[in-house]
């Protein structure tokens, strides 16, 4: 019965790959500042459809050379973010920044081989711990969109706060709320924040391998006495404003209260995965999904404190 | 397309459920195999009202938090059998609770894929009853090493249990954690060592639960049980494969 119900779905699937246009991302480089661009990604998890396209990533054009901020869930991603900026710009690419160990902003790499690629020191280590487990994961979660990608790691580790490349000044600046290393770059010409994903904004953020609710909640407040111009989160639309940074400080609250008062009534697991999401959140994208995961990672901690 | 499949899985569907007298609703492979090792020759059926609880996703193939429901057949339990078709051992616990116990407990285990989880219910008049649900993993939980084979730490503090009694709107729940490493025996190198016996016993020596636990129970268990009677005290005793005993008032 089963073996029958796989050689039915095989059969449709294979169908559908023969017809199939070859994968691509489409990538479209927005503008949105003074010489800087994003490529904006899907509010969505990875799947087969999206090819893992569900981050935000872009890149700078300085008088110097051109910075890139991650390169995406794939070797395919990669190249061809990098053909959509040579589109833009003639500029050398100088830089290429890794803003955290995960795999949707850093499996990329390959196609940015001939460049020095660079992250915090941290999220060096952790990519050589975790790198190759993530990318074969991602073949399990996207399929083929991965073909030929392989974790390579960034050569070059950041020892510095700050870059000045021609008439930009980048900030940048070490945080560790979303995986304990988590790279914020301030471009203070163009007043463009690459918050990476310590800012989630209408898209439930994730919890795999935070420090704690609490620390990232505090390190949100820091990115609120930036003076930005424009916010581009690591998952979500743009901002002008500081409402993506209320809806992190609101979600984290809200997390950890719920969690405190859960572990304090001895609720088990799948009690707590069954709790109500507040209203203020429904227009959070994957905002049940995500909170089943942070269950798992984050409940065993919070029931400890309360034996 | 979606539609397309559905209505194919359905047609190949209706055969299945005319040609045989009762269908696995969880369409396991291991269905049939399952029934003979844990059910045998018994009378069976698929019943709803014994629920399996479990996200629908192993988040951590080694920490699937379960939780397995008999409440609706309160009174009439002789035990509850409870195991993942899938995993290289299936077999999760054997649990017998008396009827001053609700016959409810919450755990985590480990899965090595995506796979049913069961629960079968013995009813005085010997038939079973059999719950389930599916649960998607990308797995590998029963062959990952123990944390504790990388750290120390469960050595001096084998054994040593937190707990904790939640008043409930009837009754009270206990949960308790005790530190032990529960390792499968499937990881090259690393025999196996796991808690065999968890008993919540009244002070008057009763045993209010009793369960006999395999490998799969996840690495430093957490158990969560529910008493109907918040006023008496209880304590709780373990036996693992080595065996150590372990006791601790709760």
């Amino acid at each position: 019965m089963n073996i029958k119900k796989a050689l039915v779905l095989g059969m449709l699937l294979s169908c559908q790959s023969v017809t199939a246009a070859p994968l691509s991302y489409d990538l479209q480089a927005k503008k949105v500042a003074d010489n800087t661009w994003i490529f904006k990604g899907k509010l969505e998890d990875f799947s087969n459809k999206n090819g893992g396209n569900i981050v935000n990533t872009g890149f700078i054009e300085t008088e110097v050379g051109v910075v890139v901020i991650d390169t995406g869930p794939s070797l395919r991603y990669g190249k061809e973010m990098r053909k959509a900026i040579e589109q833009i710009t003639d500029k050398p690419i100088k830089y290429v920044f890794n803003t955290h160990h995960h795999p949707d902003h850093f499996l990329g790499n390959q196609a940015f081989s001939d460049i020095d690629i660079y992250s915090l020191p941290k999220t060096k280590s952790q990519l050589a711990q975790h790198g190759n487990a993530f990318a074969e994961n991602m073949y399990r979660l996207v399929g083929d969109w991965m073909r030929s990608t392989e974790a390579q790691l960034p050569t070059k580790t950041i020892d510095t706060t700050g870059l000045k490349l021609g008439s930009h000044h980048l900030k940048l600046m070490p945080f560790s709320g979303h995986t304990g290393s988590d790279l914020v770059i301030f471009d203070e010409k163009t007043g463009v924040l690459f918050a990476s994903d310590m800012v989630f904004y209408q898209r439930a953020l994730t919890t795999p391998h935070t420090p704690g609710i609490q620390l990232w909640r505090d390190e949100i407040s820091k990115l609120k006495a930036i003076n930005y111009k424009v916010l581009i989160p690591g998952h979500g639309p743009i901002s002008a404003n500081k409402a993506p940074l209320d809806q992190m400080s609101a979600y984290l609250n809200w997390l950890d209260n719920t969690l405190i008062a859960a572990a304090k009534a001895g609720l088990s697991m799948n009690e707590v995965i069954k709790l109500p999401i507040s209203d203020e959140f429904a227009g959070i994208k994957l905002s049940r999904y995500e909170f089943v995961r942070t269950v798992a990672h984050l409940y065993p901690g919070y029931e400890e404190r309360f034996f | 397309m979606k539609t397309t499949i559905a209505i194919l899985l359905l047609s190949t569907a209706i055969p299945a459920s005319a040609s045989s007298e009762v269908v696995d609703p969880l369409e396991s492979p291991l269905w049939e195999y399952m029934r003979e090792q844990f059910i045998g020759d018994d009378k069976f059926v698929f019943d709803d009202r014994v629920k399996v609880e479990l996200p629908e996703f192993a988040e951590d193939p080694t920490q699937v938090p379960i939780t397995i429901d008999a409440e609706a057949l309160n009174g009439q339990i002789q035990r509850i059998v409870a195991w993942a078709d899938l995993n290289p051992i299936q077999h999760i616990f054997t649990y017998y609770p008396h009827p001053d116990i609700v016959p409810r407990v919450s755990l985590r285990i480990k899965v090595q894929q995506g796979t049913a989880i069961r629960a079968a219910v013995l009813t005085k008049d010997n038939i079973w009853h059999v719950g389930g649900r599916y649960l998607d993993a990308a797995g590998g939980g029963c062959t990952t090493p123990s944390v504790a084979n990388a750290n120390p730490y469960w050595e001096s503090h084998l054994g040593e249990m937190k707990s904790r009694f939640f008043p409930r709107q009837e009754g009270g729940r206990y949960k308790f954690k005790v530190i032990h490493p529960m390792d499968t025996g499937l990881v090259d190198a690393i025999p196996e060592f796991y808690i065999q016996q968890v008993a919540v016993r009244s002070r008057s020596g009763q045993d209010l639960a009793k369960m006999d636990l395999s490998q799969p129970v996840s690495e430093n268990p957490v158990i969560t049980f529910d008493v109907r009677n918040s006023g008496e005290k209880h304590s709780v005793w373990l036996r693992d494969n080595g065996g150590n005993e372990f006791e601790q008032e709760l």
